[in-house]
């Protein structure tokens, strides 16, 4: 998985590639993970992301904890309709901010 | 005065003259009667209950071939665990030179059969044509006192063959069951019936329904051993003993005894039944020469008398009848298969509608392995209890044959020279007899004077006149000719029985092929559901109302697209799952799989397996998939032999929470769900199923 990650002092946009599934979870949380302490808006980009299952759900909402702990935000953008099919299903809808 | 007296004494000469008479031709032909029905009687009970015994312990023989496989050494213990389950007394198995190789006795183990007078008929066995021999009972090699009686099986190629044994205490447990309907629903003429003791001890073993609990032995019953010995014969399927007088139940009787397996059976008619008319009509005829119509009386008499008992014996025939063949009908349709498994590749339809006169139409379908199919149709000539006992054992030994033998032909060289070597009643049958290759279509089939079927193929019904053979147990030693005909998807088969081309209609015009051909025509889609109802309905209305003359039977199948389904097994690790969603991105763009579907079955398939994969403790797990056509749809599913786990169980997670307040766990499932057009699970084999559909609608 090739995870495009831009960052600009308080602002941060991750951009995975492919698929979120069991497999490359680990590596969005890792690059989540990195993130330096200050960043306060977090932009997932998904305009490249083939679909999420759960264990991808489970690093967005660790993302999302871990934006609300530091004052911040995350905004997820580009959410294609398989992605927000599941966003819809599991309720994460109204959880995250959809751009 | 003198006149009168004259005519006096003459009347009353007359009257004893004719007296006399009348009674000893009365006598005469009661007695005559009598010994025709008991005759009758032993002989249909013998064979009755020899026919069940040997159909019997031919099915535990050729099963036991089955499990055992070929003839290799097996330990005592596992011969006596199979002859345990078998129920059965002796298992030996013995190699092509004769050798006994295994054994449930620890004593026949090692014997030679070859050149042993007793056992030399079993080596007909390994002549790779006999199927199977069946020796009388005969007394027990080690234990003479007691008789037992051998049945013995090939293994396929006749490469030795496996020998089982029954002795008399076993039969005695088996006999209430086969003898409780004869004593029960058999009639011998109005008042009689049969007994069956053990020969050793005299315990009754099945009492008629009217003197139930009136004697637990033959003696209590009222039987005189000794006179009885004098009469009665160790049968031998050809004399039956002759007829002689006890008291039974504290009536006279007129009795016949055979002594069988152990067993001594007896059929008694009541005395009274036949001489109480007698005793009636010389009486009358008293009266009537005092009137001096004694000459013209006494004829009257005798024909009415003579009419009367044979009008009798014909009612209680008709009725015996009746019941025969309610049993025969019985038999018939228990013998039929239920119905034929889901099969993607094939559907196949079938039924049979018996004839007032039952004859002996059967049809039967199983398979052969994952991708083979057996399907048959055959007729027994004749009808009643006899061919329906006779249909049973063809069923059996057909089944056995196919699944040992694979190939149809093969399978009735040897059904045929089975039949043969034991068919006293002169019957035989005709059979159809195909396996369905499920993946090329090939059906290889053999036809033993069968009609021809029809077939639907490039759109047109045509009949398949390939002949392999004449009838089965017509004669011995014929070599059935292989034949094939291959279906491709779409295309059908019908079988059927003479019931169907020789229905008559009023004006007793046969049905015949061409009716038949236009009815399957107007099938469409050939359906075999369809075409089994429409020609069926074809036949009755060309009956009009006609009495159904025989047996109709139809069987029709019909080839499927082959399905396109796809397994892999993995082993239970992480990696698997990135093997897995290989292996299903592979078979979607494979099968050209709607785009839309593809992110969805990727979700799936991702929390499946890792549920799988983490909590299962699976030792491996297997993934199928299935293209559906109507409607296009696919199937996913996972196979797992891990714990019993059922994911419809779990209740779906609150989904309304906020991210602060969430579990993280437990949506997985939800998602599945929820994506999915159809969810099941079931456990079966210690093995957990779970199917995923996913339409594309």
């Amino acid at each position: 998985m090739t995870i495009r990650s831009q960052i600009d002092g308080n602002k941060a946009t991750l951009s995975p590639e492919g698929r979120i599934d069991t497999i490359t979870s680990p590596e969005l949380e890792e690059a989540v993970a990195k993130l330096p302490e200050g960043v306060t808006s977090l932009t997932l980009d998904l305009s490249q992301a083939d679909y999420v299952s759960s264990a991808g759900l489970r690093v967005l909402l660790g993302a999302q904890k871990r934006m609300g702990t530091a004052g911040g935000t995350m905004t997820v953008t580009n959410v294609c309709e398989a992605v927000r099919n599941v966003f819809d299903i599991t309720g994460f809808s109204s959880i995250l901010t959809i751009a | 005065m003198k006149r009168r007296l004259i005519i006096a004494a003459t009347m009353l000469v007359l009257y004893a003259v004719l007296m006399a008479v009348a009674w000893t031709i009365g006598t005469e032909k009661a007695a005559e009667s009598t010994n025709a029905q008991l005759d009758y009687a032993v002989i249909d009970l013998h064979d009755t209950v020899a026919g069940a015994i040997d159909t019997m312990l031919g099915h535990v023989a050729r099963t036991a071939v089955r499990h055992i496989g070929s003839a290799k050494p097996m330990s005592l213990e596992r011969m006596a665990a199979g002859a345990k389950e078998l129920d059965i007394d002796e298992v030996n198995t013995v190699d092509r030179s004769g050798r006994i190789i295994a054994s449930n006795d620890p004593h026949c183990l090692n014997v030679m059969m070859a050149g042993d007078p007793v056992m030399e008929p079993f080596m007909k066995l390994t002549n790779g044509v006999t199927a199977t021999v069946s020796q009388p009972f005969r007394p027990h090699a080690r234990n003479p006192a007691m008789r037992a009686k051998y049945l013995a099986a090939a293994f396929p190629g006749g490469d030795g063959f496996v020998q089982v044994g029954l002795d008399e205490r076993r039969l005695s447990r088996m006999l209430p069951s086969i003898l409780g309907y004869i004593f029960d629903e058999w009639l011998l003429g109005r008042t009689g019936f049969f007994l069956c003791a053990d020969a050793a001890t005299g315990k009754l073993i099945s009492n008629p329904s009217r003197h139930r609990d009136e004697a637990s032995t033959l003696s209590e019953a009222g039987y005189d051993a000794a006179t009885a010995s004098r009469y009665e014969v160790v049968a031998d399927g050809r004399h039956y003993g002759t007829t002689f007088v006890q008291r039974l139940f504290g009536e006279k009787c007129y009795c016949r005894a055979f002594v069988f397996g152990g067993h001594r059976f007896v059929a008694a008619l009541p005395e009274r039944e036949f001489y109480s008319a007698r005793n009636t009509y010389a009486s009358v005829l008293g009266v009537l020469l005092f009137l001096v119509l004694a000459a013209f009386a006494w004829f009257a008499d005798r024909v009415s008398s003579d009419a009367e008992r044979l009008r009798a014996f014909y009612a209680a025939e008709e009725g015996r009848r009746a019941k025969d063949l309610l049993l025969a009908e019985t038999i018939q349709m228990a013998a039929l298969p239920g119905s034929p498994p889901e099969n993607p590749c094939f559907r196949l339809a079938a039924a049979m509608a018996p004839a007032r006169s039952v004859g002996g139409d059967f049809y039967d379908h199983f398979q052969l392995d994952a991708t083979h199919y057996a399907f048959l149709v055959a007729d027994v000539s004749g009808k009643g209890i006899t061919a329906a006992l006779y249909m049973m054992t063809a069923k059996t030994l057909i089944k056995d044959a196919i699944l040992a033998f694979r190939s149809p032909a093969a399978a009735l060289d040897v059904v045929n020279a089975e039949l043969c070597s034991n068919n006293p009643a002169n019957m035989f049958l005709t059979a159809w007899v195909g396996v369905l290759n499920l993946e090329t279509g090939e059906v290889s089939f053999a036809n033993a004077g069968h009609n021809p079927p029809s077939a639907f193929r490039n759109g047109e019904w045509a009949y398949v006149p390939a002949m392999s053979g004449p009838a089965l147990a017509l004669m011995d030693g014929i070599t059935y000719t292989p034949r094939q005909i291959t279906l491709a998807e779409g295309d059908a088969l019908f079988l059927y029985t003479d019931g169907v081309t020789e229905a008559l209609d009023s004006s007793k015009t046969f049905f015949g092929e061409e009716r038949l051909l236009n009815a399957l025509k107007a099938v469409k889609p050939p359906e075999p559901s369809s075409l089994c109802n429409v020609v069926r309905a074809a036949v009755t209305a060309f009956e009009a109302g006609e009495a159904q003359a025989d047996d109709i039977t139809v069987l029709a199948l019909r080839r499927l697209a082959a399905p396109r389904i796809y397994s892999r097994a993995f082993p239970p690790s992480i990696d698997s799952i990135a093997a897995a969603t290989e292996f299903l991105d592979e078979k979607l763009s494979e099968n050209d799989c709607p785009p839309a579907l593809l992110p969805v079955l990727n979700v799936i398939l991702d929390e499946v397996c890792s549920n799988i994969v983490k909590h299962s403790g699976a030792s491996t797990f297997e993934v199928d998939v299935e293209f559906l056509s109507n409607p296009p749809s696919v199937k996913l599913t996972f196979v797992d032999d891990g714990a019993a786990y059922n994911p419809l169980s779990h209740e779906d997670p609150d989904t309304t929470l906020s991210a602060e307040e969430r579990p993280i766990g437990g949506l997985g499932i939800l998602m599945v769900k929820k994506m999915a057009t159809s969810v099941s699970y079931v456990r079966k084999h210690g093995r957990n199923f779970f199917t995923v559909v996913k339409s594309n609608a």
